[in-house]
């Protein structure tokens, strides 16, 4: 990850600009697309890519006898929304019930994340200092730790400061774990924006945080949505933190630990598995289908200008 | 912040203090704005580092007091065959899984760099399975995979065995590197989709009036001017499949007998079921190091290259 030189702004340029094109190279662009080869990549793609989304949706909604059977078929008459609505409201490990909390988590870790990372960022883009680019490195240093690995000492220094087991630590080690990264992202990011307009604003009497947070911050919005973008993901698809930050006995579940808790159980009785597995996807991939420009030109930020 | 160029010989003693002072000040906003961060970093990050360094050096089981043992649990690090058969499963993961993610997104990104519709569904469709957990894919695959799951039924019609796709030791590994892979390639090819969109057309046309073929201005041209962003590629595979954790749990669960237990998955299931706590942080240290060592060493492999090509 160090080698990564953020420049945020750079990427949505680079995918948009328009460069001028000769007709020479529209005309072999035109003929690359319909070379043999290369339908067949694509059609291996879309068929090894989607079969398994395919067979989660149609699998969803059929029974046992009928999975087993005819996995890929969809047998029009025998559709059941029955095993759907079983896994909608069941008491034992409720996915939808997951969603809130889930959501919970991901907003107040993303709240918290921009309040901590979004000023530290901005002391140390600005400083000249020797001594606050060693904090960065400091926080660079974070990207080498392997957070499922070392999850066992997080507890017993959760213990130790008495949030052993409530969602107060988990969010702390959540928030923590996103800081790394956004705050590596965001130093390159305010790097690109001009010192004048800080200048400008403490002649015009601003302290530092009314600067950042009127001034500097509102101009931070690529950097603020590829990074908000990254921890809603990372803390959605979070399993071990939950999973063992959380006992059981605390009564809160995430999309995954609510999985992980039904399908370790059930897992040969597939009309539980496929409509929890749906259930738990399908808001993901909507977001996805809806943000997809987004999430794509924000996951790859800063690692293109290597 | 403002600096007052040219004024600094004719400031009095008054206004020197006056400098001094607003300098602290100023240290003392720059301290208060990175302050909460630092400190949550460290105390939930840095501090179980150390933690984890201190329990690597002790016999810890997680109830009882621990014992100073001093570096017995490295020692057994090599000695240990569970713990080499993990090394092992996880090597290969992270070396099979980094080459086939590498090459599968240089291929499919030279077939979809171009900018059309259908390239940004293809790419799409490549990468959508990154924003899904890999715990959720894995319970997926294994419900395809399996005895009883979708390929073997379909299979049994042809009147063929089933395959213990997750159920034999070699076909277990290459299932789980297979999902990996199916799961983990499609952010290479944006990567790399996006890397080559910054190649200037205007080399790629001097290529081609000099006569090249398009594989060649491929293979020569395109792929060394993005060869930077391929490795910081490989290195961020590489440094995370070497914690491949969440896709062991739900696709093998570690098994058959072990066959796909990577070190991640010993390290939990040792601190958990293990009580060996100690030993198993020791694990933990370890796979830091090694994680922090690769990622230094292909950058550093990089630069070297880097320095030849450029002959300083």
């Amino acid at each position: 990850m160090v080698v990564l030189e953020a420049q945020a702004d750079d990427r949505p340029k680079a995918a948009r600009g328009s460069r001028p094109r000769s007709d020479d190279t529209v005309r072999a662009d035109r003929e690359e697309s319909r070379s043999p080869v290369r339908r067949v990549l694509l059609g291996v793609l879309l068929v090894v890519m989607v079969v398994p989304i395919y067979l989660l949706v149609v699998n969803a909604f059929k029974s046992q006898q009928e999975i087993l059977d005819n996995p890929f078929s969809i047998p029009f008459g025998g559709l059941t929304f029955a095993h759907m609505s079983a896994a909608i409201s069941s008491p034992q490990f409720n996915v939808i019930g997951g969603y809130g909390f889930t959501l919970f988590l991901v907003v107040l870790v993303d709240v918290f994340c921009i309040l901590l990372a979004g000023p530290a960022a901005y002391a140390i883009a600005r400083s000249l200092q020797r001594r606050t680019q060693l904090v960065l490195l400091y926080f660079l240093a974070g990207t080498f730790i392997p957070g499922a690995a070392v999850i066992i000492p997080v507890i017993y220094v959760l213990r130790e400061i008495g949030l052993a087991n409530t969602v107060t630590g988990l969010v702390a080690h959540d928030v923590a774990s996103t800081l790394p990264v956004s705050i590596f992202l965001f130093v390159g990011f305010i790097r690109t924006i001009p010192v004048d307009i800080d200048h400008a604003a403490t002649i015009d009497g601003a302290g530092r945080y009314r600067t950042f947070w009127t001034i500097i911050f509102p101009l931070m919005r690529p950097a603020v949505v590829t990074v908000l973008i990254l921890n809603s993901i990372g803390i959605w698809n979070d399993f071990v933190s939950p999973q063992i930050l959380l006992s059981p006995s605390s009564g809160h579940y995430t999309v995954t630990t609510a999985i992980y808790a039904g399908i370790s159980q059930y897992s040969t009785d597939l009309t539980k598995v496929f409509p929890n597995l749906l259930l738990a996807v399908a808001p993901v991939v909507i977001f996805f289908i809806y943000m997809q420009r987004h999430i794509i030109s924000g996951l790859t930020v800063g690692a293109v200008k290597g | 912040m403002v600096e007052l160029a040219g004024l600094s010989d004719r400031l009095t003693a008054e206004q020197l203090r006056g400098r001094r002072r607003a300098r602290l000040r100023d240290a003392a906003v720059s301290f208060g704005m990175m302050g909460p961060a630092v400190l949550l970093y460290t105390v939930m990050t840095v501090v179980p580092v150390g933690v984890a360094v201190y329990l690597s050096l002790t016999d810890w089981d997680g109830f009882s007091t621990a014992s100073f043992i001093g570096l017995d649990n490295y020692k057994h690090l090599f000695d240990d065959p569970s713990s080499t058969d993990a090394w092992y499963v996880t090597a290969l993961i992270a070396g099979a899984g980094t080459v086939l993610m590498v090459g599968l997104g240089l291929v499919y990104a030279l077939a979809l760099k171009g900018r059309s519709r259908s390239n940004s569904f293809f790419r799409a469709v490549a990468y959508f399975p990154h924003v899904i957990s890999a715990l959720i894919l894995g319970y997926l695959w294994a419900a395809i995979l399996g005895t009883n799951g979708a390929i073997n039924n379909t299979l049994a019609k042809f009147g063929v065995e089933p395959v213990g796709f997750l159920f034999d030791e070699t076909f277990a590994l290459i299932s789980l590197i297979a999902v990996i892979v199916w799961a983990g390639f499609g952010f290479n090819v944006v990567l790399f989709v996006a890397a080559l969109q910054t190649v200037p057309a205007e080399l790629l046309e001097a290529a081609a009036i000099d006569g090249a073929s398009r594989r060649q201005i491929n293979l020569r041209v395109v792929v060394p001017m993005i060869a930077p962003v391929v490795t910081v590629a490989t290195v961020l595979n590489l440094v995370g499949l070497i914690r491949a954790y969440d896709i062991v749990v739900s696709l093998t669960g570690g098994g058959p007998a072990g066959s796909t237990q990577t070190f991640t998955y010993l390290i939990l299931a040792r601190s958990f079921e293990g009580t060996k706590v100690g030993y198993a942080t020791a694990q933990a240290v370890f796979l830091m190091v090694v994680s922090a060592a690769l990622a230094l060493f292909v950058t550093a492999l990089r630069n070297r290259q880097d320095q030849a090509a450029t002959g300083s």
